[in-house]
């Protein structure tokens, strides 16, 4: 029965005039019966919930670790002023820990006719989309001594996106980009460069680079520029299979391996390449394919938000297979996986030939940084056997690394915070040296 | 500047502001499905309702007015209360024991007409009323839990008689002049002395007179007799014919019979029936007729027995009180466990450290006591390390040929063996692994260092 506080007060001080005055069924009525009348009243003059109508607005997206306002529009159309108290619910991970039933419950008064906005502030700890359960109010009659209570539902989904924390390095590595542009005095002529235009010559250029044809045609001696070739084809591959839902620190792989992809996406696409985004475990998670370049890095952020670590083993076969029908020319294939031994030497090993024949392939791996803290262990028996064991985990995923390499390909092994960095290092040098 | 291209209000794939328009958006139920959902359940309750009155209406019948000197029922017993009016006793219907104790006295029958409705509290209270009060107390059919209590010293046979209809068969004057009787029912036995026993059947008797006994005596003496002596009983039994008392006692007396027929209106006209129940009943100018009844509070509203509660000592002001406290408590649960909307449910991430393999693996080498594997590891490790620093492929760091001469020239403290260290028997004990490794890092900071 939705009593309150105040009904539960008077009845208890109601016992007072019955124990005193008059103990009998007499007393009792007289204090229970205009208790009861008041409560009737109460309930007539409350504003009904179920006519209430209620809309939202706000933020549709937000980064993960910053605030999004959501808009709650709630209009009285009925003839009694509503005093209620409402609960706008979201699933626990959309607010910040600790303010779960503070920031969900508002005070609202709306006379008559009326319509009032309520702001509610979700602060999401978690990626993905957060969808808004449902809004209850609780509505007072003027006595507050009875209420109604109801429920809306009034959808609205907020998307959390990837934080790109990663984005730190994004200005250094365009830097470096623009050094490889020959924008800069860099020239380099070799494989994978592409002619860019003539200038006049300044002592100190490669004179094998002077344009003879050019030359003669003007009155100063003319030299071809290169610049690394441009419209090359990156295709980035997450395994979201078990291997990602371990956690290094306190997120797992999955988390720091989406940081890398999209420093890597952000820098490519600068540098004019075309990025396309595959994430697999036994089935296809998500793939962006054929997007311009700067519509390319939002469709990625969009499509890893959702992305969830899935407790599966990897299907290397079928995500090679994918890879390969969505990266059709000669490309860059960036793995982001894990150099756990047996995944790789029974899973990818032997399907990576179909990949390395028509596209260079990267593997990039999150490295624990406790295993190394695990490694340098000394002191005592127990933390040397924890020395040990992680000794021999550094070297098993040395050996995989190896057997990697001798596939020809590329291998960056990186603890969370140096992945991102790293991988785009290992990109612009591949850039640089012409083989993409 | 990557800030610039990043987030993307206007992107194709986040969800679009679903359109909460004109329709309702309550959750509460309408009308119309509030019918269909409890439908089912009120139809449930109407058939339940339905059954319990056609159950009670259908069974009401043979148990209405039963025993009731003021129904007409077949089953009621008026006839026999006209017929004792017209002979001069008068009848009084008493519901509760205290009534039936006050009622009770020298010139008054008492009749029970269902001792197993009381408790034990009421039969031994009725008993106390009864046992000196010098009147005659009839019981009509107790059991044996009743008849104990209200009759020190008689047990009731469990099984019943087969037959309904009895002779007489003893010196009882009033059994004798009424001949058969319908009284076969409950069967009796007794350790009595004096216990006139009659309407046998199959040795064991449908109707028992014991005869006054002082208030005093008899239920320890019959105590005492079937405690000391349960294999005397042929001694006791019940003497057939003895010179039991043919006028009413000054003293009270008690009648046990075994089966209510001969009270009811429709059997009151065959055999001996009127003939014994109104020599029965009619042997004191009144009689009182008791019928027990389940709303008897008589018990619980005396004050006498000097034992009473803690609740009927205080004044009602805090009882009445109390009460309204109790109501203000219910309000009081009911505001507090109203919540403001359900739980929100949520999947939870899968939280596994990556590292676990790893610590698990060390677990087991220091379960097991791997010292070989232990020490293998970290020499593999160090001389990993050690081989890039001396100019030796990682691929030939571990054959001593290829490592140990190069580190020969990077060593410079004596009385050390590389050899052993790095590719030697691996340590018998805990102690020697850390010393082990102790020995290893100092090589390792040697080499670094020089």
């Amino acid at each position: 029965m939705p009593v309150t506080g105040r009904t539960a007060l008077l009845a208890a001080l109601g016992s007072l005039p019955v124990g005193v005055v008059a103990p009998s069924w007499t007393g009792f009525l007289a204090v229970n019966a205009p208790l009861a009348l008041a409560c009737a009243y109460d309930f007539a003059r409350a504003a009904p919930v179920r006519r209430l109508r209620l809309t939202r607005s706000g933020d549709t997206t937000t980064r993960l670790g910053e605030p999004a306002d959501i808009q709650l529009t709630v209009t009285n159309p009925t003839n009694r002023p509503l005093r209620a108290e409402l609960r706008d619910a979201w699933p626990p991970s959309s607010w910040q820990p600790g303010t779960e039933v503070s920031a969900s419950r508002n005070r609202l008064d709306v006379p008559s006719g009326e319509r009032r906005r309520l702001t509610t502030r979700l602060r999401p700890t978690r990626r993905g989309d957060h969808r808004a359960d449902r809004v209850t109010i609780r509505s007072r009659g003027p006595l507050g001594l009875f209420t109604r209570q109801g429920s809306h539902r009034v959808p609205w989904t907020l998307r959390v996106l990837p934080p790109f924390t990663s984005r730190k390095h994004l200005p250094s590595k365009l830097a470096r980009l623009r050094e490889l542009d020959g924008r800069t005095s860099v020239l380099i002529r070799g494989q994978g460069t592409e002619f860019d235009s003539l200038r006049e010559y300044v002592p100190g250029d490669d004179t094998r680079s002077i344009d003879w044809r050019a030359t003669a045609r003007q009155s100063a001696v003319a030299v071809r520029t290169w610049r690394p070739e441009r419209d090359r084809h990156i295709l980035l591959v997450l395994d979201t299979g078990r291997t990602s839902a371990g956690r290094v620190g306190d997120a797992p792989r999955l988390d720091a391996s989406m940081d890398a992809a999209l420093l890597l996406a952000a820098l490519a696409s600068r540098a004019g390449d075309r990025v396309d985004l595959l994430a697999h475990d036994r089935r296809v998670r998500a793939l962006v394919q054929g997007k311009a370049a700067g519509d390319v890095l939002p469709s990625l952020v969009s499509a890893l938000a959702t992305l969830e670590p899935a407790l599966v083993e990897t299907d290397a076969r079928g995500l090679t297979a994918t890879a390969l029908r969505a990266a059709p020319r000669s490309s860059l294939i960036v793995l982001l996986t894990s150099l756990d031994a047996a995944p790789i030497e029974e899973g990818l090993l032997p399907v990576l030939p179909r990949l390395t024949q028509r596209h260079t392939v990267l593997v990039a791996s999150v490295a624990d940084p406790h295993i190394a803290e695990m490694a340098r262990a000394r002191g005592s028996a127990e933390a040397v056997y924890d020395a040990a064991a992680a000794a021999q985990a550094q070297a098993e995923r040395r050996r995989t690394a190896e057997h990697l390499t001798r596939h020809g390909v590329t291998v960056v092994d990186a603890t969370p915070d140096d992945l991102a960095p790293s991988l785009a290092d290992a990109y612009l040098s591949m850039k640089a040296a012409g083989r993409l | 500047m990557g800030q610039a291209q990043l987030p993307p209000a206007q992107d194709t794939r986040t969800p679009q502001p679903p359109d909460s328009g004109t329709s309702s958006t309550s959750t509460a139920p309408t009308s119309r499905e509030l019918w269909t959902r409890s439908r089912g359940i009120a139809l449930a309750v109407v058939v339940l309702l339905v059954a319990a009155v056609a159950i009670a209406a259908v069974r009401s019948g043979d148990r209405h007015g039963r025993l009731d000197p003021r129904s007409a029922d077949p089953q009621g017993s008026r006839a026999v209360a006209e017929l004792l009016a017209d002979r001069g006793v008068s009848t009084r219907v008493v519901t509760t024991v205290k009534e039936a104790g006050d009622a009770a006295g020298p010139d008054t029958t008492l009749l029970v007409t269902d001792p197993d409705l009381l408790d034990d509290g009421r039969q031994s209270r009725l008993h106390d009323a009864t046992v000196g009060s010098g009147g005659r107390t009839v019981l009509v059919a107790p059991g044996s839990p009743s008849v104990s209590k209200l009759a020190p010293g008689v047990t009731a046979d469990p099984a019943a008689s087969f037959d309904s209809t009895l002779s007489p068969d003893c010196a009882l004057p009033a059994a004798r002049r009424a001949g058969s009787a319908d009284v076969g029912g409950v069967r009796y036995d007794t350790l009595v002395p004096g216990a006139e026993a009659c309407y046998l059947d199959d040795g064991l008797p449908s109707l028992l007179h014991l005869p006054a006994t002082t208030d005093k005596d008899a239920p320890s003496k019959t105590g005492d007799n079937a405690a000391s002596s349960p294999k005397s009983n042929a001694e006791h039994t019940p003497r057939k014919g003895s010179q039991g008392p043919s006028e009413p006692s000054s003293r009270g007396d008690t009648v046990i019979l075994g089966a209510p027929d001969i009270l009811f209106n429709d059997r009151l006209d065959e055999h001996g029936n009127a003939s014994l129940a109104l020599q029965l009943l009619g042997s004191r100018p009144h009689l009182v007729w008791y019928l027990p009844s389940l709303s008897d509070d008589a018990l619980d509203g005396t004050a006498d027995n000097g034992d009473d509660s803690f609740f009927d000592l205080i004044p009602s002001g805090w009882l009445w009180g109390r009460l309204q406290l109790t109501v203000a408590a219910v309000l009081a649960a009911l505001w507090r466990a109203r919540r403001l909307g359900p739980l929100v449910p949520e999947k939870l991430p899968v939280a596994i450290r990556a590292s676990e393999t790893a610590e698990g693996r060390a677990r087991l080498y220091r379960k097991a006591n791997a010292r070989d594997r232990a020490a293998a590891a970290l020499r593999s490790a160090t001389r990993t390390r050690l081989a890039p620093l001396v100019g030796v492929p990682t691929a030939r760091a571990h054959t001593p040929e290829a490592l140990l001469p190069a580190l020969a020239g990077r060593l410079h403290s004596p009385g050390q063996d590389p050899h052993a260290l790095l590719f030697g028997p691996p340590p018998g004990d805990d102690a020697g692994l850390t010393a082990l490794v102790d020995r290893l890092d100092a090589l390792e900071s040697e080499v670094r260092g020089s």
